[in-house]
C-alpha cells in the first residue's frame, strides 16, 4: 500500500553559479590570474571586470589590456602576437 | 637568479652568472630592470658578450620599452638571455665599453641602446 504525503512549499531560494565561457585553467597572460578571477585591481569578478577577446584570438582581462594599450610603447599591439589589438565584439 | 649556459659553448663553459631583477610597481606593464651582477664568492663573473657591458648592463631589446611585452616573465627573460649567450661566438665587450661604464649615470632601462648588430 502506498502512503501519500502532502507537502506545501512555503519558500524557496535559488542558487546559481556562473563562469566565463573560457577553458577553466586559462590565465590572463598579463596578470597570470585565471580568467574566472579578477584582474589585480578589482575585487569581484563579473561585468565590471570583464574579458576582452581579440580578433587575433588572444584574450586578457579588460583592465589588464587597457593598462597596456594606454602605454605609448604598446603601439596598440597585442602583447602575445604583436598584431594590432582589435576586440572581437564591440 | 643564477643562470648557466647548458650547451658546450667554450666562452661560458663551467661558468654561472648572477642576474638581478628589479620590479617596479608597474610590472608587468613595464619591463623589469635586469642586469648581471659580479660576485667573487661564489664566483659569478659578468659574461663576455658584445651586448653585455662590463658593469652588467644588458643591451637586449625585450628589456627596453620598445621590445617589452607584459606577457614576458622572469622565466622567459632568463631564456632569452640564455639564448643570447648560447649563440654567441665573440668573446668580447661592446664597442666603447670602458667609456660607457665610466660615464654612464642612467638606469639600464633609460640608456638609449642602439640595437645595431642583430647577428649576435
Amino acid at each position: 500500500m502506498l502512503l501519500a504525503m502532502k507537502v506545501t512549499i512555503k519558500e524557496w531560494n535559488a542558487v546559481a553559479t556562473w563562469r566565463w565561457d573560457m577553458p577553466e585553467d586559462e590565465v590572463c597572460g598579463i596578470c597570470r590570474v585565471q580568467f574566472d578571477g579578477t584582474c589585480p585591481t578589482c575585487k569581484y569578478p563579473g561585468d565590471e571586470c570583464t574579458l576582452l577577446i581579440g580578433k587575433c584570438g588572444h584574450s586578457f582581462h579588460m583592465h589588464c589590456l587597457r593598462t597596456w594599450i594606454d602605454q605609448e610603447s604598446s603601439k596598440g599591439l597585442c602583447p602575445m602576437c604583436r598584431q594590432k589589438f582589435e576586440s572581437k565584439r564591440e | 637568479m643564477d643562470i648557466r649556459v647548458l650547451d658546450p659553448n667554450p666562452i661560458y663553459l663551467d661558468q654561472t652568472f648572477r642576474l638581478r631583477f628589479r620590479f617596479s610597481n608597474n610590472y608587468p606593464i613595464e619591463s623589469p630592470e635586469v642586469t648581471f651582477i659580479p660576485l667573487t664568492s661564489p664566483p659569478r663573473p659578468v659574461p663576455l658578450h658584445p651586448h653585455v657591458y662590463s658593469n652588467g648592463y644588458i643591451c637586449l631589446d625585450l628589456l627596453g620599452a620598445s621590445g617589452w611585452s607584459p606577457v614576458q616573465n622572469v622565466e622567459s627573460v632568463c631564456m632569452s638571455i640564455q639564448s643570447m649567450l648560447t649563440g654567441n661566438v665573440k668573446a668580447e665587450r661592446p664597442p666603447g665599453d670602458e667609456d660607457f661604464v665610466r660615464r654612464n649615470t642612467l638606469r639600464p632601462r633609460d640608456v638609449n641602446f642602439v640595437y645595431e648588430d642583430a647577428t649576435v
